[in-house]
């Protein structure tokens, strides 16, 4: 898919006139001839943001001659959408605080939810243990030693109700962080079936769950993984049936964070997130849907890494892509359909364990730089990021620090505060492009689920870390107290590290009651159903959601699926 | 001292996180180093690997918590085969108390932390295992 700069025939309406541009490039030159010094000039064409662009040591309207305001830039709420998706942005509605949770038993969790309720946290960001993660019961054998560790263990709907006791699931969002579409097919029904018990009618339930293939194939390994086309139709089975049922609940974040973790820099992050978006959308357009009706509810999920101003223009340049994509390519009428809303987590893989405190500064940087990117929701890291899940105080400090950017900093009183700069315009052009010429390569190898399954994304993957690890070992990329300005005692610096709970003996309580109690005929006979549903192209989701209902675990579900549609094979063994 | 130090490198259960593991994987074999990346795989599957590519050393990579439960089981089926002579090392992100008893009391040989250069893995793999070869 090639960029254009400008669709129409009429000539774009520059920031600059030709006139005014030219005698800026003359006086730039003299500027640069007479003013820097012969070692200034030598730095020229040796700088380069993270992912590559190079930078200049100063930028003028020159950089961005060709750029419109009015077609390139516009206005906040206003295609493109590149200074944001509404209009009012923060003074209308402040981003939303999405501290994330998930600890221990389900009960467990339910204390630190209303925790951070209680401090003024505004959405519920929900995460698992591993064995919930990859769809095993916590009394599995595989589940062994990491039930309840760095996320909640959720075997049942028992488990779903208990993580919301005394939450009004008409009223909060939550955000279901469940990684796989394998797992998004029962657990975000495991909350739904909790609402229907309270009387709470679908329509009113809000959230996300994140439901992406790339995470089921690529980003983590995994001990059993389903093949990439069969992860990629459960995906769009969440997607399809969500939009139609509930319609407040956003069925997929296209998941650019944890790639980003894993390894890609910040252009192929949102051009990845972006070619599933266009994947999805034509499988769902095939399935007889149209681009207005699902598109609305497609949020995408970024990660917000160190190099300041290419960050930002990544968020802006991210909403401009989607916006010409939605429209150019899908025809899209519903306004609302071409606004890319993202929620934004900062790097955890940029914390380090050494001197943990200095992780405060690099985080509240880079949700800095994710309220100027005009994000609609926030996770700050905590600082004990490279020791363990986050402690109380660790936690309520990254609450604390989207407070202060929120209220104290001022950057919320206007919209897009950054735009007009040279350079973040420059970058974000740079942006707009890179991404769309990345879109393209993956187009070319015949889209993103095979560019999967012929482990071209795990070797780009692995190809991008051994250049950053390199940079690291070789002292080019500097790590504050690691590789740079190191101290003798700084390694030792002490941290109070969470313990989790001990969480096994209580769900394997739990699981053996739900086995004695329940109807075992029912659950059966859903299961069987959904055993031969699992052969057809029918949508998957309404016979989870049956089997859920009918306390059938998240391990037995996901076992038919393993069984039924058989293991695939990671690319990089 | 002309055989290469052969390396069993595996990620303990379900944890997902692979960057890490795979990047020691290549330095290893950068450095000379004959390395088996096994991908996920649980103690007895481990074992058995180390047994059958005649490993001097097993690496366990582990950010999710599972590293006191899972990975000194790997020891003690390693010395029940009568393998002493392998070599347990482990890496990722767990609580640094963790990491020593994983030392002290469990028979890991060395814990590497994050923020750990490349070049004192190998060293501290050399050094373990530089002697028996």
């Amino acid at each position: 898919m090639a960029y254009r700069k400008d669709d129409g025939n009429k000539e774009p309406v520059c920031l600059f006139s030709e006139e005014h541009v030219r005698l800026i490039k003359d006086q730039y030159k003299d500027w640069f001839d007479k003013s820097l010094r012969e070692e200034d000039r030598q730095t020229e064409g040796k700088y380069f943001t993270h992912s590559g662009i190079p930078v200049k040591l100063a930028y003028t309207p020159a950089d961005i001659e060709n750029v419109s305001y009015i077609e390139d830039i516009g206005f906040p709420g206003h295609a493109p959408y590149l200074r944001g998706v509404y209009p009012n942005m923060y003074r209308g509605r402040l981003f939303t605080v999405r501290q994330l949770a998930g600890l221990g038993a389900p009960e467990d969790c339910n204390e630190r939810v209303c925790y951070l309720l209680d401090h003024g946290a505004t959405g519920v960001n929900i995460l698992f243990d591993m064995p919930t993660i990859r769809g095993y019961n916590s009394d599995d054998p595989e589940a062994e030693g990491n039930v309840g560790a760095c996320g909640a263990a959720v075997d049942s709907v028992w488990d779903m109700d208990a993580f919301f006791k005394d939450i009004d699931l008409g009223t909060v969002s939550t955000s279901i962080v469940t990684h796989l579409p394998s797992t998004s097919l029962v657990i975000p029904g495991m909350y739904f079936a909790v609402a229907e018990k309270r009387g709470t009618p679908l329509s009113k339930v809000a959230g996300t769950c994140q439901n992406d293939f790339i995470m089921e194939t690529c980003v983590g390994s995994g001990y059993e993984i389903l093949p990439p086309s069969v992860s990629f139709r459960m995906q769009c089975d969440t997607v399809e049936w969500i939009c139609k049922n509930v319609p407040r609940f956003n069925p997929i974040s296209f998941n650019g964070y944890n790639l980003r973790e894993a390894g890609t820099d910040a252009v192929a992050e949102v051009a990845i997130g972006i070619s599933n978006a266009i994947a999805t959308a034509e499988e769902l357009i095939k399935r007889g849907m149209k681009f207005d009706d699902f598109a609305p509810r497609m949020s995408f999920f970024w990660d917000l890494h160190n190099d300041f101003f290419e960050e930002i223009a990544k968020c802006r340049a991210s909403r401009k892509v989607w916006y010409k994509v939605a429209k150019e390519r899908f025809g899209a009428q519903n306004a609302k359909s071409m606004l890319m809303r993202f929620h934004v987590q900062t790097a955890g893989v940029t914390l380090p364990a050494t001197e943990p405190l200095n992780n405060i500064a690099r985080s509240a940087i880079q949700g800095l730089a994710a309220v100027l990117g005009g994000c609609q929701s926030l996770h700050i890291d905590s600082f004990d990021e490279a020791y363990s899940a986050p402690t109380e105080e660790a936690a309520l400090v990254s609450l604390r620090t989207q407070q202060i950017i929120q209220t104290e900093t001022g950057v919320c009183s206007t919209v897009d505060p950054l735009a007009g700069s040279y350079y973040v315009e420059y970058l974000t052009d740079q942006m707009v492009q890179r991404i769309f010429d990345y879109i393209s390569k993956i187009e070319g190898l015949g889209g993103l689920v095979q560019a999967v399954e012929s482990g071209w994304l795990h070797r780009e993957i692995v190809s991008y870390n051994n250049k950053y690890q390199e940079k690291i070992e070789n002292g080019q990329m500097k790590i504050v107290g690691v590789n740079y300005m190191k101290t003798d005692n700084s390694k030792t610096a002490p941290i109070q590290v969470f313990e989790y709970p001990e969480t096994y003996s209580r769900q394997k309580a739990k699981l053996e009651r739900l086995r004695k109690e329940r109807n075992d005929r029912n659950v059966e006979e859903a299961l069987s159903i959904l055993r031969q549903k699992c052969h057809t192209t029918e949508n998957l989701y309404p016979y989870c959601l049956d089997a859920v209902r009918n306390l059938a675990t998240l391990g037995e579900i996901e076992e038919l699926f393993r069984e039924e549609f058989g293991l695939w094979s990671f690319p990089l063994l | 001292m002309d055989r290469k130090i052969k390396v069993v490198m595996a990620k303990l259960g379900l944890d997902i996180h692979w960057r890490g593991v795979y990047l020691v994987s290549q330095f290893m074999k950068e450095a000379g180093m004959d390395v088996v990346y096994l991908g996920n795989k649980f103690p007895t599957e481990i074992v058995e690997a180390a047994i059958e590519e005649d490993a001097d050393v097993v690496g366990l990579s582990s950010l999710s918590g599972n590293h006191l439960a899972l990975g000194p089981i790997v020891v003690d089926m390693l010395r029940e085969k009568g393998l002493d002579r392998v070599k347990v090392f482990m890496g990722g992100v767990m609580p640094p108390d963790h990491a020593k008893r994983l030392e002290k009391e469990y028979g890991v040989q060395k814990v590497f932390l994050p923020d750990t250069p490349m070049q004192e893995i190998i060293d501290g793999i050399n050094a373990a295992v530089g002697n028996t070869h």
